[in-house]
């Protein structure tokens, strides 16, 4: 598990030039060049300069030589370097967005898929360029009323934070009705930000553009400081990071939880309520943002266990070792550009390995990986059929 | 040189010696300020700057101030007391005065070594020399006290240490306590198969030793036992040791085994310790063909003639249902004895060692190398175990599956040099992976693949095995493995691949292997903390046993008469332990032939306006103070009192005093250090 990101190690006015004065640099001076980081990158192969590379051209001097080559771009943020550095090095939130952030900035071709999305997060607030009156959209689907924030002029117990993926898409959607089932059933005091969220930007921090990421922050900041509710819960893996390890550098004192975390400490009254049996075989895939980031392994596994009829197995790769979905750290817009290179897909690979288990559910709990894995699933051959659910539409479909 | 005694009405004359101990201490503290200040302060007569004042020139200066300048208290500022107060009250008695008379600061470790700011660290010796100065008129002449030695040793802890140690200290006519926690001794060597560099067997040169062991007169060999009490101190200890039941009984059992081959029981089922599981072996067994003693043992767990499960005290009880066709088989022999129980002993020696050796790391710690998951995932151990001719598959190596392994990872450095296991290099791992290496390519004449992050060949004859092993065609991969995996193309044959970076070629390997070796690393025994409480020891943080001094003390302990061998108290190789222990086993030597050990003088004593409340006797630890029915006053016995103190801190009418902590010292001491002036 990875320690709390604390501004002592590193704060956000860090540049690549001042990093190894910080205690977080001063770490990165004591890597031994194991090369285990590289080892374990998914797409370490395809790197000229893989994480051991990037820390030894930083100590000597070279880093420019990095900056020039692409191969930080195939980088998908999945804290596998960082979980198992026997240094406890932090690369994935520390020295690679700083080395990317350069990259973007020095680079004259940047794929145009990402960019794009880049662009969009910062004009409408969402990576697809959807028009930021239609974030709520959804809620009318919601089968009950959805409270907003603006409408119920009081103090909430949770904000729920929606996100992009579960607003916009309508795989996400799906999510978004299981979670307001689930609410509505553990009797929650929620309510959304509905139009007013942007995009939690953990896609711009750890990925490239520090900058669109402060936007966003310090946009969203001004939300959570406009309105009163006593924590934040989010579906989505990545923003629970944001607010987990960054928020509070913006001034974010409530604490944030994951779906499956705030869901976990509420099995107790949630689990009689579990009573129509969910007769599969389930496999549940570690999102890189909750498991290797936070150590948050084990709540989505007991979710699972407390439905009725469901059957858990694993990965050959789980856990701490789990294999990312290649979505991470701007990969979900890289794709093209990763088919070009000829480098796999990422959500193909976990997903050979899901069908492998002989399960018929991959579990997830991040928005991303839905759509990756259903298209992974298109071309990955397997002969039993499998779907693609996230924890939350599960447990809803077991509610009575 | 006849002795200076100070008149009652004498004036104090202090010397006062300011160390600079090289650079050491006057690199951060100003010392001819120190001095200086010093000569101003009440009492000092004399007051210099030395370079080194350890050294001969340094304390003839002592010497010499106390005849020519009528010293008549000393205080030197230089570094720990733990190091140079010996010497320097040996200076002050060389120089005719009384040992007592002086006094130590502390301005290297307190003070030089952990500031860095000059003016601050050089006010800090000027207050710390001030305490000593305000303190020492105060001193009285104190006579150090002998205490005899009892001459026998314990030694805990039966592998190659604590065998060494024994024989060492036996073979000089000492006599050895050698209490063992498993049925056998032998330890973690009597599990290795060959040894590096010299690829000799283990067994070979282990075996002549733990038979001696078994046969001599000096030696009480207390295996299937463990220690459960230590009192006493430096050459009066009182230990209990508790002798674990093994229903055999020792002195009958002559080991020739009929007992198991008539077991009713006609396969070994149940896995076997020894071999780490890869083996079997039946309800009554011995633990391995060369065990020392050669005495067979019954597991009560599994063994017919006890009712399964433990009794509340760990005990088991007898059921009685089995045929009994051991107890036949040794007939008139009459070894065998259902109803033993544990048995308490109560010894009294001098001097310990403690050799209680190291655990290895468990793998399954780093779930990403499949260690617990995937059966052709070895430890090192486990290995040693499988090539080894006494091992459960007498010496071939053979998966789980029965087939050869054609190619094999090995893995170095296992829980060692890693943050989110254990940080320390564990020193042996980089040799033994390469004597695996050979082993298995002898065996198997397998592909060998290491993967290391740094070879490590310190030694002799280190550096030319790992030549040699490399000459031999192994392929030596730098680079950490970053995870071990079945092989997604390969059926049922349990072929894992392996992947890491080879960071010298900057490529991705994925190696397909049969069989991975993980070369786990060394850890502090299980039961390391417990032992560290029983026998008031220190430990590293790690956990590693703490020698009183990494460099001249190194198999000391901060309590006297405990010494310490073996990787109890850091990893080591069997060259390095067996050193360890002849020096150890030296020590204790030397203070037994010494005869007594002199003790510092800090007991407490009564003053005659002692009310008898008796508060204090129950307080006392050492059991040293008891009730003058004819005076009505509490009497502390002087050689038991160890000057803890409790007595004079808890005494409500005031009425204890300690030697060299009494109030007026102390409240002197504190005076001086926090006198206005300086802060």
């Amino acid at each position: 598990m990875v320690a709390l990101l604390e501004p002592a190690v590193v704060d956000k006015a860090t540049t690549l030039e001042t990093l190894l004065e910080t205690p977080a640099g001063k770490r990165m001076m004591t890597c031994i060049q194991c090369g285990t980081c590289a080892g374990t990158c998914p797409y370490g192969e395809h790197m000229e300069f893989a994480p051991r590379l990037v820390i030894n051209m930083l100590r000597g001097g070279f880093i420019d030589e990095v900056i020039k080559s692409d191969s930080l771009l195939r980088c998908v943020a999945c804290y596998a370097c960082l979980a198992k550095c026997p240094r406890g090095i932090r690369l994935t939130d520390v020295l690679l967005p700083l080395v990317k952030e350069q990259v973007l900035v020095t680079r004259t071709e940047i794929p145009a898929e990402f960019q794009k999305s880049l662009e969009n997060m910062h004009r409408y607030g969402n990576p697809m360029g959807e028009s930021p009156r239609k974030r709520a959209a959804w809620t009318a689907t919601a089968g009950t009323k959805i409270p907003i924030l603006a409408e119920v002029k009081r103090t909430v117990d949770v904000l729920w934070f929606v996100e992009c993926y579960p607003s916009f898409y309508a795989r996400g959607q799906d999510n978004c009705r299981a979670v307001a089932k689930l609410f509505q059933a553990l009797g929650v005091d929620f309510a959304i930000l509905g139009n007013e969220e942007k995009c939690a930007g953990e896609c711009g921090q750890v990925t490239w553009e520090s900058g669109l990421f402060e936007s966003l922050a310090e946009d969203n900041m001004k939300l959570f400081k406009k309105y009163q509710f006593r924590r934040i819960v989010t579906a989505d893996a990545h923003a629970y990071n944001a607010f987990h390890f960054r928020y509070p550098m913006f001034g974010l004192t409530q604490p944030a939880e994951h779906t499956t975390q705030f869901f976990a400490r509420h099995l107790d009254q949630l689990k009689p309520r579990l009573t129509r049996p969910v007769n599969r075989t389930v496999t549940y895939h570690d999102p890189c943002c909750l498991g290797r980031a936070t150590g948050s392994y084990d709540e989505g596994r007991a979710l699972l266990q407390a439905i009725p009829g469901v059957k858990l197995v694993e990965m050959v790769h789980n856990r701490v070792n789990s294999i990312c979905c290649g979505g991470g750290g701007g990969g979900m817009w890289l794709d093209t550009y990763y088919k070009q290179k000829g480098m796999e897909r990422l959500s193909e690979r976990r997903v050979r390995e899901a069908v492998a288990t002989g399960a018929d559910v991959l579990a997830v709990s991040c928005p991303y990986e839905i759509s990756r894995f259903e298209d992974a699933l298109k071309t990955v051959p397997h002969d039993k059929p499998m779907v693609v659910r996230d924890v939350v539409e599960l447990l809803a479909e077991s509610l009575a | 040189m006849k002795p200076i005694v100070p008149k009652k009405n004498e004036p104090v004359r202090i010397g006062f010696y300011i160390c600079h101990c090289g650079t050491n201490i006057a690199s951060v503290v100003d010392v001819e300020a120190v001095a200086k200040y010093a000569a101003t302060l009440p009492n000092v007569a004399v007051s210099r700057t030395y370079k080194y004042m350890c050294s001969d020139p340094g304390q003839e200066l002592i010497q010499q101030d106390i005849q020519e300048s009528r010293l008549n208290r000393i205080v030197v500022a230089a570094c720990s007391p733990l190091l140079h107060e010996h010497t320097f009250r040996k200076a002050t008695e060389a120089g005719g005065l009384n040992p007592f008379y002086f006094q130590m600061v502390n301005i290297r470790e307190h003070d030089s070594w952990v500031h860095t700011d000059r003016t601050e660290a050089t006010r800090k010796a000027m207050a710390l020399a001030r305490a000593a100065i305000q303190r020492v008129p105060h001193h009285k002449p104190l006579e150090v006290k002998k205490v005899g030695i009892n001459p026998n040793v314990l030694i805990v802890g039966g592998g190659i240490g604590g065998i060494h140690a024994a024989l060492t200290l036996a073979n000089a006519g000492k006599m050895v306590y050698l209490v063992e926690k498993e049925a056998t001794i032998g330890g973690h060597m009597a599990k290795f198969d060959k040894t590096f560099p010299t690829l000799d067997c283990a067994m070979c040169v282990l075996s002549p030793k733990m038979a001696a062991i078994g046969s001599h007169p000096n030696i009480h060999l207390w295996t299937y036992s463990e220690v459960a009490k230590v009192d006493g101190y430096v050459g009066n200890f009182k230990v209990t040791v508790r002798r674990k039941p093994r229903y055999i009984l020792e002195d009958l059992c002559t080991g020739c085994q009929e007992c198991v081959n008539a077991c009713v029981y006609k396969d070994a089922k149940f896995a076997d310790e020894f071999n780490l599981g890869l083996g079997k072996r039946k309800p009554i067994f011995l633990p391995f063909p060369q065990a020392i003693p050669p005495v067979t043992m019954i597991d009560p767990e599994v063994c017919l003639n006890f009712k399964r499960g433990k009794n509340p005290d760990g005990s088991h009880t007898v059921s009685d249902k089995c045929k009994k066709t051991c107890v036949e088989a040794c007939g008139d022999r009459k070894a065998i004895d259902f109803k033993q129980t544990q048995e308490i002993k109560e010894i009294t020696v001098g001097t310990i060692i403690v050799a209680t050796g190291f655990q290895i790391f468990d793998a399954r710690r780093i779930p990403y190398y499949g260690y617990g998951v995937y059966p052709n995932v070895y430890n090192a151990l486990e290995v040693e175990r499988l090539i080894n001719a006494s091992g459960p598959t007498e010496g071939e190596v053979i998966l789980r599956n029965g087939q050869v392994p054609k190619k094999v990872a090995i893995v170095h450095c296992v829980g060692s040099r890693d943050e989110n296991t254990n940080r320390w290099c564990s020193r042996v791992c980089c040799l033994y992976s390469l004597k695996l290496a050979h082993l298995i390519k002898e065996h198997t004449h397998a592909e060998v693949y290491n993967f290391y992050i740094d070879m490590r060949t310190p030694g002799k004859g280190m550096e030319e095995f790992y030549n040699r092993i490399a000459e031999e065609g192994m392929h030596l991969i730098r680079g950490r493995v970053a995870d071990v995996y079945p092989d997604p193309n390969d059926g049922a044959t349990g072929r894992l691949v392996v992947q890491a970076e080879d960071t010298l070629t900057n490529k991705i390997l994925k190696i397909p292997v049969d069989m991975v070796v993980l070369a786990t690393g060394l850890e502090p025994h299980p039961e390391a903390e417990s032992l560290r409480r029983m026998f008031n020891l220190s430990c590293s943080s790690e956990g590693w046993f703490l020698e009183r001094h990494p460099k001249l003390a190194p198999v000391n302990t901060f309590t006297d008469g405990i010494f310490l061998a073996g990787c109890c108290q850091g990893p080591k190789d069997i060259p390095d332990t067996v050193a360890q222990a002849g020096a150890a086993a030296a020590e204790a030597f030397a203070l037994i032939d010494k005869g007594h050990v002199e003790q510092e003088p800090n007991t407490a004593y009564i003053l005659d306006d002692c009310c008898g409340c008796k508060s204090c006797i129950p307080l006392c630890p050492y059991t040293a103070i008891s009730f003058a029915e004819d005076t009505k006053k509490a009497i502390i016995n002087e050689t038991l009192c160890k000057g803890c103190g409790t007595c004079v801190a808890s005494c409500p009418s005031g009425s204890i005093v300690q030697n060299l902590f009494e109030d007026v010292e102390i409240y002197s001491e504190i005076d001086g250090v926090l006198a206005e002036g300086l802060f």
